[in-house]
């Protein structure tokens, strides 16, 4: 998953990079002033964008609120240093997805944002299951008919995305740009590797195995057509 | 006070205005009241005795017509009392020419032989049978027999007639115990009707003073009516409270935003290390990361330390004002010359060479302590080292202009954006994040130096113009500074190596 962080505090911003990249590993981008963080939005490639209420050059506020004019459904959680119920109601009538008050506990921040990325992707629980495969997002352990599948982080990340889009076809290009921040180099051959090496992992995982990551060619991956009567109802009214 | 106007009687206490005006105004009626009686009893006496006069000359007048021709050889009168229909308590004599007693009322003695003699007034107050009288005396000449040959004789007499005059009084006392009655009825009358008319009159000032003790810090909403400001005596009581008001409202919401700027500051800070701390705990890290992460958690509690240092420099500043006292002086020339010394080393590190111009004829105290001056000037060089790319000026210049110092600190760097330039001597404001952030700015060094300045009396101005066709035009910051006068100036303070 990749996230925006838009935050002027220098220091402030290192750590909740560190944080968010070492514990849920997510992909970091971070925007120092709220027109950075404007033209980063724009992108569109976010899961979550985690908001400094008081930013140079464009407040918070304005930020969000030109989110939300170019429709552009990406949570946002907004961090904020003011107190009064004021501006958080005219946060959250704003378009805001959640809030938290400086100073927050670190913890505290990744849960809420792995739940906002959670309900964004229409997932209400942490333990994601399509089929045989069950993916506990909070541990980061993957099981394919109940056997434990040892993944590496990024094998993980992928499947993690999939799981959350059942039946759609998802590019590389896509699976690219919410994976790795921007720093990274962006090599789609990186994916074919990562997703050649998963699906060995899964299906090596049963005696019998069917495939659960179908190619299309030329366009991408999705979750195994068999998989399509196991899914869960709330996960197909989400697509 | 509040009390005093939500109690209607309690409005008339003892002390108020109204009372004092309204016994004012009643002592006023009294004591006319106590006029007209006193006129009343003069007018009513004086019309009464005259009447009285004229009824004794009458009364007189029917006593002379009385003397009659005895009949005697001796050519005699007689006073025939059986003709004359007097009033029975009156009293009367009658003598000729010759001081023989003609007649007198049998109720009377005559004038006692103590009485004093005559004056030039024709009335006398006399003590007849327990009763004052008056009496007049009447020097008066009848012809007597016309029917004669010769047509009579003219002769004369003296009458004495007098009659009880306690009617008089009793009627004089009547007319003056009416007006004194009539009078204090008035009073009774309007006393209460001038403490109604008050209170009704006095409505405006309890409604201006209830529309004022609504006034609270959370709603400085005070809105008089129109008739406030045009009658004369509420004008300007209404002015003085609006402006009052103004006063406070505008130094309650600085307060309330440094308030709330200042617990951004610290939360931000304090969220800068409770991150940091716990990042550090998110999982199992080596001792070279352990230690790493303690040393970027002892300088964010550095920063965290600074900005409450400059948060209470500026509070002790800003409040310092209005403090009494002698003036203080310093030498500028002197304090410039440390704090180039002192940050030398900062200077030389980032690569930044200052220039110092000195062109003063005169002793160059200001009214500013040594630590503010230190102070003010030590953050304005920083300010520009802080901004100066490496290899540039930062060029200082002190003058004297007239009455005033002028310092001029010149940096070459990126200048201020002209959208920012407004906003630079605010309280925590950062032009550019990436570069005071970076540079360990508070936001807050800029506002202090304005409050020395403006402590002092002096003014500080920043002008920047950005250029990107002319890069390193920067920044001038320009401070001006009464010069104390040399007579004035006591000795400057000893110079104390700086901390």
């Amino acid at each position: 998953m990749r996230v925006l962080l838009v935050e002027d505090e220098v220091r402030l911003a290192d750590n909740l990079a560190a944080a968010l990249r070492d514990g849920p590993g997510f992909a970091v981008d971070w925007a120092e002033d709220g027109q950075v963080g404007d033209d980063c939005a724009c992108n569109r490639c976010y899961d979550l964008i985690i908001l400094d209420l008081m930013l140079p050059k464009l407040d918070g506020l304005s930020v969000l609120k030109r989110l939300r004019g170019r429709h552009d459904v990406t949570p946002v959680l907004i961090l904020t240093a003011k107190d009064g119920a004021d501006s958080i109601i005219q946060l959250l009538n704003a378009g805001a997805d959640d809030y938290l008050a400086k100073p927050f506990d670190l913890g505290e921040l990744i849960a809420r944002a792995k739940a906002l990325i959670r309900r964004g992707k229409g997932a209400a629980h942490p333990t994601l299951s399509v089929g045989s495969v069950e993916v506990n997002t909070l541990e980061q352990t993957v099981r394919r008919a109940g056997v434990l599948v040892e993944l590496s982080p990024t094998e993980y990340h992928i499947l993690e995305y999939l799981m959350h889009r059942p039946r759609v076809i998802v590019s590389k290009r896509e699976l690219l740009e919410h994976l790795y921040d921007y720093n990274w180099e962006h090599h789609s051959n990186v994916i074919e590797a990562h997703v050649s090496n998963l699906r060995k992992k899964l299906d090596g995982a049963l005696p019998e195995p069917a495939p659960v990551i179908e190619t299309m060619r030329g366009r991408g991956y999705r979750l195994a057509l068999e998989l399509q009567s196991d899914l869960e109802p709330d996960l197909e009214q989400s697509q | 006070m509040r009390r005093f106007f939500r109690h209607r009687p309690a409005a008339f206490q003892p002390g108020s205005i109204a009372f004092r005006l309204i016994v004012a105004v009643l002592a006023v009626e009294l004591a006319s009241s106590i006029l007209v009686v006193g006129l009343s009893f003069g007018y009513e006496r004086h019309a009464h005795f005259h009447a009285f006069d004229v009824l004794l000359h009458g009364h007189v007048d029917s006593i002379l017509g009385a003397v009659q021709d005895a009949d005697d050889t001796e050519k005699n009168v007689m006073l025939v009392q059986a003709d004359l229909h007097l009033p029975h308590d009156d009293i009367y004599e009658v003598y000729d020419s010759n001081g023989r007693l003609l007649g007198r009322s049998p109720n009377w003695q005559g004038i006692p032989p103590n009485t004093p003699a005559p004056s030039q007034s024709p009335y006398m107050e006399l003590t007849v049978n327990g009763h004052p009288y008056r009496v007049l005396r009447f020097q008066g000449s009848r012809i007597i027999d016309v029917a004669e040959p010769g047509g009579g004789k003219l002769r004369q007499f003296t009458i004495l007639y007098g009659a009880p005059t306690f009617h008089v009084w009793r009627a004089i006392r009547g007319a003056v115990e009416f007006y004194a009655v009539g009078s204090l009825l008035l009073l009774l009358i309007t006393g209460p009707l001038i403490a109604w008319l008050l209170h009704r009159g006095l409505l405006p000032l309890r409604q201006l003073a209830s529309l004022a003790s609504q006034v609270s810090v959370d709603s400085w909403q005070f809105s008089p009516p129109a008739s406030a400001h045009l009658t004369p005596e509420l004008a300007p009581l209404t002015l003085a409270i609006e402006n009052v008001l103004q006063r406070l409202e505008q130094s309650f919401t600085q307060q309330k935003t440094f308030v709330s700027d200042a617990a951004h500051e610290l939360k931000t800070a304090v969220a800068v290390i409770k991150s940091t701390l716990q990042l550090l705990g998110m999982k199992r890290r080596t001792v070279a990361e352990y230690q790493a992460g303690l040393e970027r958690c002892l300088a964010d509690s550095h920063r965290l330390e600074e900005i409450v240092a400059k948060m209470l420099t500026l509070a002790r500043e800003e409040n310092a004002a209005a403090a009494a006292g002698p003036r203080p002086a310093s030498d500028l020339t002197e304090c410039l010359d440390s704090a180039v010394a002192q940050l030398e080393t900062f200077a030389a590190l980032r690569g930044v060479k200052v220039e110092v111009a000195i062109a003063f004829s005169g002793v160059s105290l200001v009214p500013l302590t040594r630590e503010d001056c230190s102070l003010l000037l030590s953050n304005l060089i920083l300010n520009a080292l802080q901004h100066s790319p490496a290899k540039t000026l930062v060029e200082i210049r002190l003058a004297q202009r007239g009455e005033n110092a002028e310092l001029r600190i010149q940096d070459h760097g990126d200048g201020i954006d002209p959208a920012a330039l407004p906003h630079v001597f605010d309280r925590f404001y950062r032009g550019d994040p990436a570069r005071s952030r970076n540079t360990g700015g508070s936001g807050l060094g800029l506002a202090i130096c304005k409050a020395i300045v403006e402590k002092a009396g002096g003014s500080i101005d920043l002008v920047s113009q950005p250029d990107p066709n002319l890069p390193h035009q920067g920044t001038t910051v320009t401070v001006h500074l009464p010069l104390a006068r040399e007579a004035e100036a006591c000795q400057p303070q000893p110079v104390l190596p700086s901390a």
